[in-house]
């Protein structure tokens, strides 16, 4: 048993909708793999699978060994699940919140009052530990999520978009806490629509659309694919950017239009004086060289950009949820 | 057992938390039963000072409600009817357990899904028979008149018949908070069958004074039974095999919420 999650052609179906599209993949023990991919792609679908939460509509997976479908309940043992959304219960102080949770693990009251308080400490959540959890702020209380799932120590951990939403300092925070955990020897599936999230975290990304596992490896192997930088211009006049492109390729160069920018593939040395050429005489806004990276590879594979969640967005949801 | 007992505590404690919540559940009650029972008293059409027609009223109240007025009738029949309006807010915390996550960060854990059922209803049965004693308290001290021979284990009797109608009212309740999704379908359910149930029972107005139709259904009614148990333990009115009515209302209760338990687990196997 080398492998931590092993996922066998996961389906999954929601009347016509199909969530999760015969999804297979592996994760060797202590390795981070990411889940990359834009809304509604499949990411949640694929970890409620995982985690016993949704039954797959056909093939399975093996956690540590357990299968979700004939073995939920050892699965549930060996797993901690930080959820997407925020589920901490409002109405109980972040003490007695993850204290419960250790008794729902079965620790008696001394071990569980011992397992509170370290994990507190670990995400460092023991100054506001007798608050209660509704005075939170969005950041605390993702810590305070996390230390609920670990609590009970789980060699495997899923996290759902730990960083939705968080301000820069937050996220870097949380990305400590998640290397941390690696160097714990946990084995972890963190799903993002952050390319840099997964660029700086995981061992191996897995890209998911519409889905489906578009491509896998690690986030060198990924940028492999992508064998030339790319040049951006943009021109004053967002019109004339059809033109320039026709032009580029006239040239002999390889040049699209993408959100009013003008792309081409640096294919070769000569590209870029080839490129400065054609400029000569139009109002140049702005002109970049772009190493291949991963939203540049999830965009070579998908034909999309990675959308990304507003700041907004997400307030609205935590409003949302406060509401109802 | 474990794991049902931290779960009811997690819904106690969340209770607790909440105590003007706690308060303001009696006042209902005790304002049905201080109008009805105080003024709907037919002694108060009978004139001061007019002994015999008093006395004739009087054995009249007595053999129609079977209690020495009709504020001790109402107020031992409510227990029953509060533990009903009670278990039909119970559904709430399933739905919002749910709404809110919650019940999915349960749900990833090894804890027993029938211990996730359990342990709500059951909170809902402690609370209703912790906030009934003190509602007999305040009835007791509003006028209620105990039977003579009154002892602890009446009181305790007559608990544990609202424990049995708090059962079967919450596990109904609690199962459809598993199934539906918007807390207003939750309470109009509960609205739905509370008035019909409270008005067609013995609860406010004894069965047999009924129309026929309507005595048809108040005599299938569980809440006729528990009221006339919680009479017979607090008040002696006179009732037929009151024990076996008791295990009988038992054996019920516990085969709705074992049911209920059944299906709410495979709901939570999505
Ligand atoms: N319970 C459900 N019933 C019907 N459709 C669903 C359900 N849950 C998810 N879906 C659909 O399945 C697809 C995948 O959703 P999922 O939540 O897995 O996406 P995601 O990658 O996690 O997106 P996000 O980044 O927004 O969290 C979406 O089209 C969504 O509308
Ligand atoms: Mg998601």
């Amino acid at each position: 048993m080398e492998n931590a999650v092993t996922a066998e052609r996961l389906h999954k179906k929601f009347g016509e909708v199909v969530a999760v599209r015969e999804v297979s993949f592996k994760i060797r023990r202590g390795e981070l793999y990411a889940l990359l991919g834009p809304n509604g792609a499949g990411k949640t679908t694929t970890l409620k699978m995982l985690s016993t939460l949704l039954k797959p509509t056909s093939g399975d997976a093996y956690v540590m060994g357990y299968s979700v479908l004939r073995e939920a309940e050892k699965v549930r043992r060996v797993i901690g699940v930080v959820p997407q959304e925020l589920t901490a219960d409002d109405e109980l102080t972040g003490y007695q919140n993850v204290y419960l949770q250790a008794r729902l693990y079965g620790y008696s009251d001394a071990e569980a009052r011992e397992r509170t308080r370290k994990a507190l400490e670990t995400v460092g959540l023991t100054e506001s530990a007798s608050r209660r959890a509704s005075t939170y702020s969005g950041g605390m209380r993702r810590k305070l999520e996390i230390a609920m799932s670990l609590v009970h120590d789980p060699p495997v951990i899923f996290l759902d978009e730990p960083t939705l939403g968080l301000d820069v300092q937050s996220r870097r925070a949380m990305w400590e806490l998640i290397r941390q955990f690696k160097k714990e020897g946990r084995s972890m599936i963190l799903t993002t629509h952050y390319m840099e999230e997964a660029e700086a975290l995981a061992d191996r990304v897995g890209i998911i659309d519409h889905g489906m596992l578009k491509a896998e490896g690690s986030p060198e192997e990924l940028k492999g694919m992508l064998k030339w930088d790319k040049v951006y211009v943009e021109l004053y006049r967002d019109e004339d950017a059809d033109a320039l492109a026709k032009e580029m390729r006239l040239a002999g160069l390889e040049a699209r239009v993408d959100s009013s920018q003008v792309v081409v593939s640096m294919q070769g040395e000569e590209v870029l004086r080839k490129v400065i050429g054609l400029l000569n005489g139009r109002r140049v806004k702005s002109i970049n060289i772009v190493k291949p990276n991963l939203e540049e590879v999830f965009l070579e594979i998908t034909g999309r950009r990675l959308r990304e969640e507003s700041f907004d967005a997400f307030k609205q949801r935590v409003f949302m949820r406060k509401v109802r | 057992m474990e794991e049902t007992y931290v779960l009811w505590y997690r819904e106690m404690r969340k209770w607790l938390g909440r105590k003007p919540v706690v308060i303001i559940s009696l006042f209902s009650p005790i304002f049905w039963i201080l109008l009805f029972g105080k003024s709907f008293n037919p002694l108060n059409i009978v004139p001061e000072g007019v002994g015999e027609l008093g006395e004739l009223v009087r054995a009249k109240i007595i053999e129609l409600f079977g209690t020495q007025d009709y504020f001790t009738y109402v107020a031992a029949g409510m227990t029953v009817a509060f533990a009903l309006f009670q278990a039909s807010f119970a559904g709430a915390s399933a739905l919002f357990d749910r709404r809110l996550g919650y019940m999915d960060r349960l749900l990833v854990t090894p804890v027993k899904r029938e211990s996730i059922f359990a342990a709500k209803v059951l909170a809902s049965v402690t609370r209703v028979v912790l906030l009934t004693s003190l509602l007999v308290a305040v009835s007791y001290l509003a006028g209620l008149q105990l039977k003579a021979d009154f002892t602890l284990l009446d009181l305790l009797l007559a608990l544990l018949t609202v424990a049995f109608i708090s059962l079967m009212f919450s596990s109904i309740f609690m199962l459809a908070g598993f199934v539906m999704d918007n807390p207003e379908g939750l309470f109009a359910i509960g609205n739905l069958v509370n008035t019909p149930l409270l008005f067609a029972s013995s609860v406010l107005f004894p069965t047999d004074q009924m129309p026929f139709w309507l005595r048809f259904i108040a005599e299938l009614n569980p809440l006729s039974y528990g009221a006339d148990l919680v009479r017979h333990f607090l008040v002696a009115k006179p009732m037929e095999d009151p024990y076996i009515v008791l295990l009988l209302f038992g054996v019920v209760s516990v085969a709705v919420f074992a049911t209920s338990a059944k299906v709410a687990v495979k709901l939570m196997e999505k």
